[in-house]
């Protein structure tokens, strides 16, 4: 597979690929950083223009042909007004007093002030669950509270706080 | 007043950018538009419009100085845009086609000129006008149309970097005879020293690319701006002092650019002030056009346009021939070529200095001559197929 490059005097660069069955694509990448992909169906035909891009959408196009583009959802974005609270994940471990009580009787709220939002256990995820829930250890919580609230929460399920990152808002 | 010169330069930008927002509107290449812009508020006729006065800007200083700047800057970027690199690359088929496109072109414009009844000066500036395609108008009717990514684009502008160099020469040699007024021979020896003067300078940026790219290397782009205007500025201001043309100088310092990196980021930030200047270039040169004296060239005109589109369609398609190209291709290597524009005027404005019968005669023709000429080529570009089907026809394809 040969790229051809040719400098275009005034313009910039053009980079020829060819395709299957005589059908040829053409890049000229110009000064100013714009680009235009073309593709020539055969060597008698005119080129057609397929896509201007700027600089920033060329790139973001050649990594997605490439297969080499992921992008998670932006957390930021989510516009959830929590104040001055944060989410957290953590995990409760074999040493916590919380194993085998339920979440009425570990009070965890009233020990430290945190709301649990949710417990993920196995694959399973368990929403807003009631005060009778019983936790087991391995149960990942799903906490929401302030960062002082948080601390006392993580000495509690005596397990490493959180394997994932904190999303602050 | 110098309120009065403030809104007069207001008068003089707002009518560019309205000249510019038409020509955009119908496809057009904005250089002839500057140029009706500049008859219209200018000095000469028509001085009467719908009932209205209109004498709006003078020929002023401002005037003058941006023009000359927009000459300056049209070459730099020439230089710079100048491709070393196509040149060398495929210099044997680069020599023939520009030697094609330079026989027929340039000796039908000598012929124009002495059938004008020009004397050898004349005929010369003549020729130059008629020769040479214009790189702005060509280029942008490349990208627009979508041709830039075929391959006659590319038998198309290496003609134009083939006339570029010998613009640059020429430029030199006939700004020599005007600015000393003597003969050719001294204007020769005149721009032998320049050249190897400006030569040697060019070779030293070029082996000293890393010194230039430090020398240039601002953080932020208002400070390199002002370095590249500044350098580019002084350094045609001094050749214009010694005696050397200032639009080849300029040429020069563009080329020894050419080989850094700094080449994308030239062109990003200092195009916009090279538009500004050419625009008022344009807009200077319908300033001074009289258009009764342009009434009085109708007829050499009428025959010029004529002939020499003819010229660049037959030489242009032989230069496809000779490029490897289809009978289709190589005709619209003629359409291509057909625009003049910028270089035509820069010809037309150092003709204007040498004074009288050639003083007043070229740059009248070349006005009336690249302004039909840039819309005919533009729309010949855009309507292609008109030209290419018969031609082709006749090429027995």
């Amino acid at each position: 597979m040969t790229v051809y490059e040719t400098e275009v005097p005034g313009v910039g660069r053009k980079f020829e690929l060819d395709l299957e069955g005589g059908e040829r694509a053409v890049v000229v990448v110009h000064h100013d950083g714009k680009r235009e992909l073309f593709v020539r169906p055969s060597p008698d035909a005119d080129s057609e223009r397929l896509l201007t891009l700027s600089g920033r959408q060329a790139r973001r196009l050649g990594a997605i042909l490439e297969g080499a583009y992921f992008q998670p959802v932006d957390l930021d974005s989510v516009d959830v007004p929590l104040g001055e609270a944060i989410i957290e994940w953590v995990t409760v471990g074999e040493d916590s007093p919380l194993v085998g009580r339920t979440l009425g009787e570990a009070n965890v709220r009233g020990e430290t002030g945190v709301s649990i939002l949710a417990v993920q256990r196995d694959e399973e995820t368990h929403a807003n669950p009631d005060s009778a829930f019983e936790l087991r250890v391995g149960d990942i919580l799903v906490a929401l509270g302030t960062r002082e609230e948080h601390g006392p929460l993580a000495t509690l399920v005596g397990g490493e706080s959180g394997d994932r990152e904190p999303t602050e808002r | 007043m110098a309120g009065g010169l403030l809104v007069q330069v207001g008068i003089a930008l707002t009518a560019l950018a309205l000249a510019g927002a038409l020509a955009h509107r119908y496809d057009q290449s904005v250089i002839p538009a500057y140029i009706v812009a500049g008859v219209l508020v200018g000095p000469n006729a028509p001085t009467l419009l719908a009932g209205l006065q209109f004498r709006l800007v003078e020929y002023r200083e401002f005037v003058t100085v941006l023009a000359d700047l927009g000459i300056v800057f049209l070459l730099f970027f020439l230089g710079l845009e100048f491709s070393v690199e196509t040149l060398l690359g495929d210099w044997r088929r680069l020599a023939t086609v520009g030697t094609v496109d330079f026989v027929v072109n340039f000796g039908l414009g000598l012929g124009l000129g002495f059938v004008a009844g020009l004397d050898v000066l004349g005929a010369l500036f003549v020729a130059g006008v008629v020769y040479i395609s214009s790189s702005a108008v060509v280029t942008k009717s490349l990208v627009d149309r979508g041709w830039v990514a075929d391959p006659e684009a590319e038998a198309i502008l290496g003609t134009l970097v083939f006339e570029d160099v010998l613009i640059a020469v020429y430029l030199a040699l006939l700004s020599a005879v005007a600015l000393g007024g003597g003969d050719l021979v001294d204007a020769a020896t005149a721009v032998g020293v320049a050249f190897v003067v400006l030569g040697a300078l060019t070779v030293a940026a070029w082996y000293g690319t890393g010194w230039v790219e430090r020398a240039f290397a601002a953080d932020s782009d208002e400070l390199f701006l002002l370095r590249v205007l500044g350098v580019t500025t002084l350094v045609a201001g001094a050749s214009l002092a010694a005696g050397v043309s200032e639009a080849v100088a300029a040429f020069f310092v563009g080329s020894a650019f050419s080989r850094t990196t700094l080449v994308d980021r030239v062109e990003r930030v200092v195009s916009p002030a090279r538009d500004l200047f050419a625009a008022v270039f344009f807009f200077a040169i319908g300033l001074t056009t009289d258009l009764s004296l342009l009434a009085a060239a109708t007829g050499l005109l009428a025959v010029a346009v004529v002939l020499s589109a003819g010229g660049k369609l037959a030489s242009g398609t032989l230069s496809g021939r000779i490029w490897g190209l289809d009978a289709r291709r190589s005709v619209r290597v003629g359409v291509g070529l057909v625009p003049r524009g910028e270089f035509s005027l820069v010809l037309a404005a150092v003709a204007a200095t040498v004074g009288g019968p050639v003083g007043r005669v070229v740059p009248a023709f070349a006005v009336g001559y690249v302004l039909v000429m840039s819309v005919l080529g533009t729309v010949l570009m855009s309507h292609d197929e008109v030209v290419v089907r018969p031609l082709v026809r006749l090429l027995g394809e």
